[in-house]
């Protein structure tokens, strides 16, 4: 099928005379080529692939066996003290949370604004939500220590009398977690159904069977799209107020409390755009890194990473002003425990820490302006790294940072983390990227389908001198 | 229609396969009988056919109201059966019920959009069914049913409208 990706009209010359033939909905190939393109890839997986499974496999394994011993002697194994309850582990839970959202920002949000750049990496920022959301909900539960206590926090008649407190933020995060992550999980799977059954179609052996398990029958017929369409619809608006639930109901967990520094009417909003910037930085990231590992640089282009930098360039000025807006509010209010929390940051034993995240948010935005780093993936790659060190920087000082002071000058502590606390976060983050590695050679990484339903729209159009890349209005 | 005969055929493009369509829908076939496979989604009504009208909105509308019910249910409800009175708030405050509320009525809201999207096309669908790989290759494939009398006419039909590898539909497990 030939239609929509070139002009038809004897006064529009192919795509490869004009200067937008490096779009990838002009370029020319065929639906066949375009599944090889993507199928490929997945299939064929070397012994690097294979060493780097091992490798984070190794290092999720030493993870459990330090979460065992942290669930066999107690959470006295950890740094935890008083005043320092919230450690490492909340400092990444949060950090996940916000990587998380950069999927729905990515998927519903510019699905809904037929924003036609992110038909090629809606599915990894799909399943960068649905894993991040995966790490992140491990957190409360290493968290608790005894965790085989958790079903406590299921409502449920019991003979302890016991119930589930709904007005506590530990409750809303809890059943804010589960909504997002089934959400994100449904909405990842119900976009993937089309690709399963291409893939169905061409491969064998096991992959034909799992992939006909998971494309339920899946034919296409205009009747099955037509609904598909809707569901995702329906499915893009809905999940978007539950994205800005989510951080906001983790912020609340600090912001509801009378703690200086995070008893603030701003820390939803702030926390909101931190993880936006934070959770498109990653995506950024991972782009570059799958581009490479997998020679999907046909399909992932200079114009996704211009687009992409673009939003992580504004998502940072967004942070940078609610940041400076909490700041200053703080600052001049000159509340004695804030004003000492603030002298720890800025000159203190918590300054390198402070100027680290702010250089390392601060400088990518300044990079950034430069279409050169947007378009470089090397480049793109150093700044969104920094990115994401810094925000997690961030995190480190509002959760430990915050906690070494407070109301009462008795109870002033200092906070060192233990190998098992380092072991289980760097656990999370190889099992994050393990889950990835499987999931980019295991289901089609590049929604083939969108890219085709792209290529009906675009078409070049003569304006003048110029040939015009023009997009059908057909939905 | 007992005596009845299946036919699948293949098209290279969009414009033919509605022109082929409309061609089948004047010769008689009816609306039921006619079903067009594409590996990209049309626009409705591209290749001719009849808007269809779909219950997900009221199922997904019922699915968000039964969980506005279940989430004002626990946070409100329950709260007096199991009273805990802490830092001289009520058992259920309006702030933290308006919470739970919401965010029940959204996980109700995408659950019940999958199941709904799920049961409207008939998924799972293990069994056999008529099918050609090639539609995911970016051929459209039209699948008719018609009295067995009159598969002449509607081979010369296609082929009519470049139709190619006109043949029985192979019944596939999917």
């Amino acid at each position: 099928m030939s239609e929509g990706r070139r002009p038809t009209e004897a006064d529009q010359p192919p795509a490869s005379a004009g200067e937008y033939d490096e779009r990838l909905l002009l370029a020319e190939r065929t639906d066949a080529e375009i599944n090889q393109a993507v199928l490929q890839p997945m299939i064929q997986t070397g012994r690097g692939f294979w060493a780097l499974v091992a490798g984070l496999g190794g290092l999720v394994a030493w993870g459990l066996f330090a979460w065992g011993y942290l669930v066999y002697w107690g959470i006295g194994v950890t740094g935890k003290n008083r005043p320092v309850y919230w450690t490492l582990f909340i400092t990444t839970f949060v950090f996940w949370i916000g990587i998380s959202h950069a999927g729905t920002m990515i998927s519903a949000v510019l699905r809904l604004l037929k924003a036609d750049w992110r038909r090629p990496i809606t599915r990894g920022a799909e399943a960068m939500t649905a894993f991040a959301l995966l790490m992140a909900a491990l957190y409360p539960l290493i968290h608790l220590g005894r965790v085989w206590k958790f079903y406590w926090m299921i409502p449920y008649p019991n003979n302890r009398f016991m119930w589930p407190n709904f007005q506590s933020p530990l409750m809303w995060d809890l059943v804010a977690i589960s909504t997002y992550l089934i959400g994100s999980s449904l909405y990842l799977y119900l976009a993937l159904i089309p690709d399963l059954a291409m893939a169905r179609d061409h491969t064998g052996s096991w992959r034909n069977r799992l992939y006909r398990g998971l494309a339920l029958g899946w034919r296409g017929t205009e009747a099955e799209w037509h609904k598909l369409h809707r569901a995702l619809g329906i499915f893009s608006v809905a999940i978007i107020p539950i994205f800005l639930s989510v951080h906001s109901i983790v912020s609340w967990d600090f912001a509801v409390t009378i703690q200086p520094r995070w008893h603030s009417t701003i820390f939803a909003p702030y926390f909101v755009v931190g993880a936006i910037y934070s959770g498109l930085a990653a995506l950024a990231t991972i782009l570059v890194i799958v581009r490479r590992a997998m020679r999907l640089q046909e399909f992932l282009r200079a114009e996704h990473f211009d687009a992409l930098a673009k939003l992580v360039m504004i998502a940072g000025l967004f942070w940078t002003y609610f940041w400076f807006s909490g700041f200053l509010v703080e600052w001049y209010g000159n509340e004695p425990v804030t004003r000492e929390l603030i002298q720890e940051e800025v000159s203190g034993r918590l300054a390198p820490l402070f100027y680290l995240q702010m250089a390392a948010n601060l400088i990518p935005i300044g990079l950034l302006v430069s279409r050169k780093v947007r378009t470089t993936p090397r480049l793109l790659l150093t700044a969104t790294l920094l990115v994401n060190v810094g925000m997690y920087t961030e995190r480190l000082l509002i959760v430990v940072g915050t906690l070494q002071r407070n109301d009462l000058p008795f109870n002033w502590g200092t906070y060192r983390p233990t190998w098992v606390e380092v072991s289980i976060v760097v656990m999370t983050f190889a099992g994050f990227a393990l889950l990835y590695t499987l999931f980019s050679r295991i289901v089609p990484y590049v929604p083939v389908w969108e890219i085709k339903e792209g290529r009906l729209r675009y078409t070049l159009r003569r304006i003048g001198r110029l040939l015009v890349p023009t997009a059908a209005e057909i939905e | 229609m007992t005596d009845s005969k299946s036919l699948i055929a293949l098209f290279d493009e969009s414009t033919k396969t509605a022109e082929a369509v409309d061609a089948l829908h004047a010769f008689g076939i009816p609306e039921d009988k006619l079903t067009v496979m594409t590996g990209v989604p049309y626009p409705e009504q591209a290749i001719g056919r009849h808007r269809t009208w779909l219950r997900l909105p009221y199922i997904v509308l019922a699915g968000a109201v039964g969980g506005f019910f279940v989430g004002l249910f626990l946070a409100v409800i329950t709260p007096h059966l199991y009273r805990l009175d802490v830092g001289g708030h009520p058992p259920a405050g309006f702030p933290p019920a308006a919470i739970i509320v919401f965010v029940f009525t959204m996980m109700a809201t995408i659950v019940s959009t999958f199941l709904g999207v799920l049961w409207e096309m008939d998924f799972p669908r293990f069994g056999p069914a008529p099918y050609h790989k090639q539609v995911t290759d970016g051929q459209l494939a039209v699948l008719l049913e018609f009295p067995v009398g009159l598969e002449a006419e509607v081979r010369q039909l296609l082929e009519t409208h470049q139709a190619h590898d006109v043949a029985e539909p192979e019944r596939m497990t999917l």
